[in-house]
């Protein structure tokens, strides 16, 4: 591909991931185990914070998107990242790891200083109840099925002191998600 | 949002307008008291009513529904006759609208208040016992009138009314009768009715007993006509109309003794407005009515008198008799000439009388003002008129003049163009996708100097269509500023009468168009003005006369259009603002310290009331001038970019000048650099742009100030304020920002220029942010935040008052 070529490329904004190919995806891998007429699975989107496995449920999820250059806000919140231009529409960008307690201070990606962000590195767009929001993930492993026998209540120890932002954990296979209420991850 | 809330702004919407035009038509009303009312104009809010009714019925609104049953019910005795449209039913009818839009209000929040209805129900009733009967002739007037009994009974009660009128009026009547083709009677028929609108009144139109041909239908059209015989012809020219007049026989005795003094005013404008040969005017219409029928008796071969059912005499008596002598018009029966009251003026013929007793004098619409009198005389005006214009419990007049609904109308021609505009665009997408298809084919080949010549050439072609979309678009969202002044004349009838002033109201520039969302702001901003003016600014009719001015003061409220800005100003011609007074009053409620007060120029002490804190309820009675809550007003307009300036005179009055953007969607903003990042400034609350050397910056009491041209400008760095880190730098560029009448200087690193921004609101989850008001694209993907300059004043401001 030409630099020319790539250049049109960067001029014409496609989301590189849809999540609706994800999910075929998924469909495609579980076909196996869908015996059970009563357990219903629930979609869930995985991703990674710091090493370690989230997942929310894809309902909430609007879109996947690459990170665009941030614009931070001057004397905003630490955990607004800042904002970005969504065709058009402006999103708020969140970190969530803080609250999570996975990291001591949210990440410089915004502004002059900002280093060009990991290649992995993706915004999730985020239906909340005062309107979509973003937040910012490591990187995006895919859609998992979770039944809910593979759902367990998150242990005491896991809790996050002031917020319930896990709501349990869920089991499939070798890997353990936790599953977060985003809700209460992007409150302030 | 769902389909019930879906629903309920489109009733929100739809009640709006149908109010909107009620109002409307009140107004006229209320402008013409004291004139006989426009049966076109009563009649048409009727119909508001009652569609009104239909519409709240559908959407289950009971409370609206039931008020306007019982307007409706007033109105339609009003448009029989049953009632005169004096003073109480106009204010009473007044009071409904408001009681409408505040019952509107609330069904748009979905509430539903205790008070309003109450209130609703005391003004239902209140409308049902309304009504002075209207002074009946003993005798009806309609028997004079030679009508087959069995047109008669077809008329519906409404049109029976108005032909009595019209009878009881001596207008002359007219029958016209038009036979069309079966297969485009309806287009002939609005055309004729089109044509005969300005003429007079079109009282009824009935199936003609006359056959239309094989594939034609024929109609009588009833006809009070204002224009004489001759004009009515000439105005029918071309259509396939014919004209008879209908007979009126003399009043008997006792109605003639009313009827003289129904008429006597009338009978003089007349013969005053008309100069022309009375002996030969009678007889004209008639003549010319008898040649035509005669004409047209023998091309057709058939004995056109036959079919004429509707008239007993026959044209050619009358024919003969016009041309005999005018003396004969008093003889009951003779005359073919539509006769009015023949035995109190002999020369006023139909045709003489008809332009004097017109219902309705227009008043003259002036082109550039419009001019709206409100004089308000003392209200009980007799033991027959119970004072209830002013009713108890009357809310306060401060409610919001806001519409409640969020909907532009757009005309369907400006949408086609932006269509259009939209079809382009993706041409031109289609042939970058082919661009971008083939570069990426070619793969390494080196790109042609061609592909791109090409390639820039779609791109400039994008450009322009991109910009004329924008301004399509913008164009979409501009209403007239007139909405809003429409409103605000309604009100200050109401205020005029509450505070017992007389007052000329005079609108201009209605016609200016701003941004739907800038009018809406707007109105309650210039409601206090106006309120303000005329509670404060205005004399009472006494003191005017002792200081020599006229009786009745002006309040104006004018808008006029300055390149990117609209300008509208509130005035009056009262006594002025006091600004010793204002001063005092700033210096008792601390708001200026004595020293500051002494170097302040009068200009200066006069923008004292925009101080918040400077008026309290106290100082309204206490403050010969005016000050109620006009920070409140500032605050609003510089919500909007908007500045306020006031200049006043002593004993000639006030002038609120309001400087506004047209649109907010694009603004010309400046581009600054702070630390490396770029932020953008609306252009329009820039004041000038200074170069500042670091040692040129002093402070006062620790807060740093700039001397700008011997005054003291506050000043304040972007990036400590931001909490950017700050850069070393040789020189500051200092933006000199002004909303109202607040001054800042903002330091900044870097100028990159200026720029048409679209600013978009920071959304929901943002709003706390302080200091930004939206951000904006500058290309590039880049988004560029936009900064509060209000806001950013305000808090400068609050800086250094805790400093100081």
């Amino acid at each position: 591909m030409s630099r020319f070529a790539e250049l049109l490329d960067d001029f014409f904004y496609r989301p590189d991931e849809d999540v609706a190919g994800l999910q075929d995806f998924a469909a495609g891998s579980d076909g196996t185990q869908a015996s059970a007429p009563e357990e219903v699975p629930e979609e869930y989107l995985a991703f990674r914070l710091e090493g370690e496995c989230y997942a929310v449920p894809i309902r909430v999820v609007r879109e996947i998107s690459k990170v665009p250059p941030l614009t931070e806000i001057p004397r905003a919140e630490g955990q607004l990242l800042g904002v970005m231009n969504l065709r058009g529409e402006l999103l708020p960008v969140y970190d969530i790891k803080v609250r999570l307690r996975l990291a001591e201070r949210p990440p410089v990606v915004a502004g002059p200083e900002a280093p060009p962000p990991p290649r992995d590195a993706r915004i999730l767009v985020l239906r909340t109840e005062s309107g979509p929001a973003g937040v910012w993930v490591d990187n995006v492993m895919g859609v998992v099925k979770l039944k809910p026998s593979m759902l367990e209540v998150a242990p005491p120890g896991l809790r996050t002191s002031d917020r319930d932002c896990v709501v349990g954990i869920g089991r499939r296979g070798p890997t353990l998600y936790i599953l977060l209420d985003s809700e209460q991850a992007l409150a302030s | 949002m769902s389909p019930g809330s879906k629903a309920l702004a489109e009733f929100v919407a739809e009640a709006t307008e149908i109010l909107d035009a009620l109002g409307k038509d009140l107004l006229v009303l209320d402008e013409r008291r004291g004139q006989e009312a426009d049966p076109e104009l009563v009649n048409g809010i009727f119909r508001a009513a009652h569609s009104l009714k239909g519409l709240s019925g559908l959407f289950g609104q009971e409370r609206l529904s039931r008020l306007a049953h019982g307007t409706e019910d007033l109105l339609d005795r009003l448009r029989l006759g049953r009632l005169r449209l004096d003073d109480t039913a106009l204010d009473s009818l007044i009071e409904v609208l408001d009681a409408f839009q505040a019952l509107l209000a609330e069904a748009a929040r979905g509430a539903e208040s205790e008070s309003l209805t109450r209130r609703v129900e005391d003004m239902t009733a209140r409308l049902a016992r309304l009504g002075s009967p209207s002074v009946s002739a003993e005798e009806d007037p309609l028997d004079r009138l030679e009508l087959d009994p069995q047109v008669r009974s077809v008329f519906t009660e409404y049109e029976e009314h108005r032909l009595r009128e019209n009878v009881r009026r001596g207008v002359s009547l007219w029958r016209v009768r038009a036979a069309f083709d079966l297969s485009d009677f309806d287009k002939g028929l609005a055309d004729l009715n089109a044509r005969l609108k300005p003429l007079g009144e079109v009282i009824s139109t009935l199936p003609s007993a006359r056959p239309g041909g094989a594939h034609g239908i024929a109609f009588d059209l009833i006809f009070g006509a204002q224009a004489s015989g001759e004009q009515l012809e000439a105005g029918l020219k071309g259509t396939p109309a014919e004209l008879s007049p209908l007979v009126v026989h003399p009043a008997t005795h006792a109605a003639a003794q009313a009827l003289v003094r129904a008429a006597e005013p009338a009978t003089v404008r007349a013969s005053m407005g008309r100069v022309e040969a009375p002996e030969a005017a009678p007889s004209a219409p008639a003549k010319r009515g008898g040649k035509k029928k005669g004409a047209r008796a023998a091309s057709r071969g058939d004995a056109a008198q036959a079919q004429q059912p509707l008239l007993p005499a026959p044209g050619e008596t009358g024919a003969s008799h016009g041309a005999d002598s005018t003396s004969a018009a008093p003889a009951p029966h003779d005359a073919l000439v539509p006769v009015a009251l023949p035995e109190i003026h002999p020369v006023a013929d139909g045709e003489h009388v008809a332009p004097g007793i017109l219902p309705v004098a227009y008043l003259p619409v002036g082109g550039a003002a419009q001019r709206v009198r409100a004089v308000i005389s003392d209200p009980p005006a007799g033991p027959g008129a119970p004072p209830t214009g002013v009713a108890p419990g009357r809310p306060e007049g401060d409610t919001s003049l806001r519409s409640l609904t969020q909907t532009v109308r757009v005309d369907i021609g400006r949408l086609d163009g932006l269509i259009n505009m939209v079809g382009e665009l993706l041409l031109i997408k289609a042939n970058l996708q082919r661009l971008a298809e083939s570069a990426r084919q070619d793969g390494t080949v080196a790109l042609s100097k061609l592909f791109g010549q090409e390639l820039a050439r779609e791109t400039r072609g994008l450009e322009r269509k991109l910009e004329a979309l924008q301004e399509g678009l913008l164009e979409a969202r501009m209403v007239p500023v007139g909405q809003v002044f429409d409103k605000l004349a309604r009100l200050v009838r109401r205020i005029t009468r509450e505070a017992g002033k007389e007052i000329e109201f005079v609108i201009g520039g209605g016609e200016v168009e701003l941004d739907k969302l800038i009018v809406e702001e707007l109105s309650d901003p210039l409601m206090h003005l106006i309120r303000n003016a005329i509670d404060h600014g205005v004399e009472s009719p006494d003191a005017r006369l002792a200081a020599g001015k006229p009786r009745r003061a002006v309040v104006a409220l004018r808008a006029e259009q300055k390149g990117n800005h609209v300008l509208i100003e509130v005035s009056d011609d009262g006594a002025g603002i006091d600004e010793q007074r204002v001063r005092e009053v700033a210096l008792t409620r601390g708001l200026i310290t004595f020293a500051q007060a002494q170097e302040m120029s009068r200009r200066e002490m006069l923008n004292l009331i925009f101080l918040p804190g400077f008026s309290t309820a106290r100082s309204v009675s206490e403050l010969s001038g005016r000050g109620v809550g006009l920070d409140v007003v500032k605050n609003n307009l510089g919500n909007l970019s908007g500045i306020i300036d006031v200049w006043s005179e002593r004993g000639k009055g006030t002038a609120f000048n309001l400087t506004l953007p047209v649109t907010l969607a694009i603004i010309r903003a400046l581009v600054v650099g702070v630390s490396g990042r770029t932020y953008a400034v609306p252009l329009n609350s820039v004041l000038e742009i200074l170069s500042v050397q670091p040692k040129d910056i002093r402070t006062v009491e620790r807060r740093e100030v700039l001397d700008l041209r011997g005054q003291t400008l506050p000043f304040m760095r972007l990036a400590r304020m931001f909490a950017l880190p700050e850069r070393p730098v040789s020189r500051y560029f200092v933006v000199v920002v002004g909303l109202a009448q607040e001054r800042l200087g903002i330091a900044v690193d870097e100028l990159h220029g200026q720029q048409d921004i679209v600013t978009k609101p920071l959304g929901g989850r943002l709003q706390s942010v302080r200091g930004i008001s939206g951000a904006t694209d500058l290309g590039n993907r880049r988004t560029v935040l936009v900064l509060d300059v209000a806001a950013l004043l305000e808090e400068g401001m609050a800086l250094e008052r805790r400093r100081a």
